[in-house]
């Protein structure tokens, strides 16, 4: 079992914190509008929890995941429903979305997978660069191998899957799941013109990474 | 994920698999169900989650089924699914996906403890919702987008 102290959550929901403002920048730009990226909370999950932190198990959900490799390994994901995810798609289509009305777009086709995922492409960079540059650096095999710092954090490609919401969860905390009977999830809420959205970006670190990222932390400063 | 649930007569036990294992342990006679949520494949000698490692979450299930059944022998047969590869594309891993590995450990675990497999709904690249039924020992697979299933 790992568990966090409360010192430690806080230390790491602020290093958490520094990736949503360029989040939000990047995000603004890519939908003309003005939309903000908050660190909602980062929290340490039991294994039998961890699959409800999105919401009721059994809803479907639509998720845009990335793995994420260099001087942290992991899963990023951007989730929301269906309603959440197609007024996404309209306001980046030009189809006169606005948040809280029913949308235009009423069902997923390859405009729609299209948008978000290069909504995920473009929120999910800007967010992991500026949190790997806030991070204190740290030993990374795979960034050792590379040759980089821990500061280069690279993300693949994003896939798109509607599925039920449990299930989304267990791929993403397998890894944590398979050294740790906790799970640590930092997420992330959106809002746009003021409006709360119901979409949410998840940071999801292996367990190596995880212990790497604790462990610089709360060593002591030079 | 991880978990283990016991129930006799009548009612349903449910389960949301992604590359997991759920496990159905069904006893005819006694309208007797175990349903085990797998997440790994072993437990490599621990002692401290039993339900979550193909390897000590058979044996737990038995050990609960028999409590239930006050120790009368139980004739066992299953039923498994999951074990789907959900995201191939972001996966690190280009060997086994885990939930290959979890399909072996638990058709292993279940050969070891001589329970037959009478249906599998397996592999994919889509999350499962099982539910078992009592007293029929029926298990009905939904997924997202599809007919449901009954194996």
């Amino acid at each position: 079992m790992m568990t966090l102290s409360q010192p430690q959550m806080e230390q790491l929901t602020e290093l958490f914190r520094c990736g949503a403002s360029d989040a939000s920048q990047a995000l603004s730009v890519w939908l003309g509008r003005h939309a903000s990226v908050c660190v909602d909370q980062l929290k340490q999950f039991n294994l039998e929890e961890a699959t409800d932190s999105l919401g009721p198990a059994d809803a479907t959900l639509c998720a845009c995941i990335m793995g994420v490799t260099g001087g942290i390994s992991g899963q990023m994901l951007f989730c929301f429903d269906d309603e959440s995810g197609l007024l996404l798609c309209d306001v980046l289509l030009g189809r006169d979305g606005v948040v809280g009305r029913d949308g235009v777009a009423t069902e997923w086709g390859e405009l729609e997978t299209s948008s978000a995922m290069e909504t995920a492409n473009i929120v999910g960079c800007a967010y992991l660069n500026s949190l790997a540059n806030a991070m204190p650096s740290f030993s990374s095999p795979v960034a050792d191998y590379l040759g980089k710092t821990s500061h280069v954090w690279v993300p693949t490609p994003p896939q798109f899957v509607r599925d039920f919401a449990a299930s989304i969860l267990q791929f993403a905390v397998m890894n944590q799941a398979a050294e740790f009977d906790t799970v640590l999830v930092a997420q992330t809420r959106f809002q746009i013109d003021d409006q709360p959205v119901a979409w949410t970006l998840l940071l999801i670190p292996d367990a190596n990474s995880l212990t790497s990222i604790i462990n610089s932390t709360t060593a002591p400063r030079p | 994920m991880g978990g283990i649930g016991v129930r006799r007569d009548e009612g349903i036990l449910r389960t949301l698999l992604g590359s997991c294992i759920g496990v159905a342990l069904y006893e005819r006679r006694l309208k007797l169900i175990g349903l085990a949520h797998i997440v790994m494949p072993n437990s490599m000698g621990r002692t401290d989650a039993l339900g979550k490692y193909a390897d000590t979450a058979i044996p737990e299930t038995i050990r609960q089924l028999l409590k239930v059944a006050n120790a009368q022998r139980l004739e066992l047969s299953a039923k498994i699914a999951g074990g789907a590869n959900m995201f191939a594309n972001v996966s690190t891993n280009s060997k086994n996906s885990i939930g290959e590995q979890n399909t072996v450990a638990v058709e292993n675990a279940l050969k070891k403890w001589n329970i037959p497999i009478t249906a599998r709904h397996l592999g994919g690249s889509s999350g499962r919702r099982m539910v078992v039924q009592l007293p029929t020992g029926a298990v009905q697979i939904h997924v997202v987008g599809q007919t449901v299933v009954e194996i």
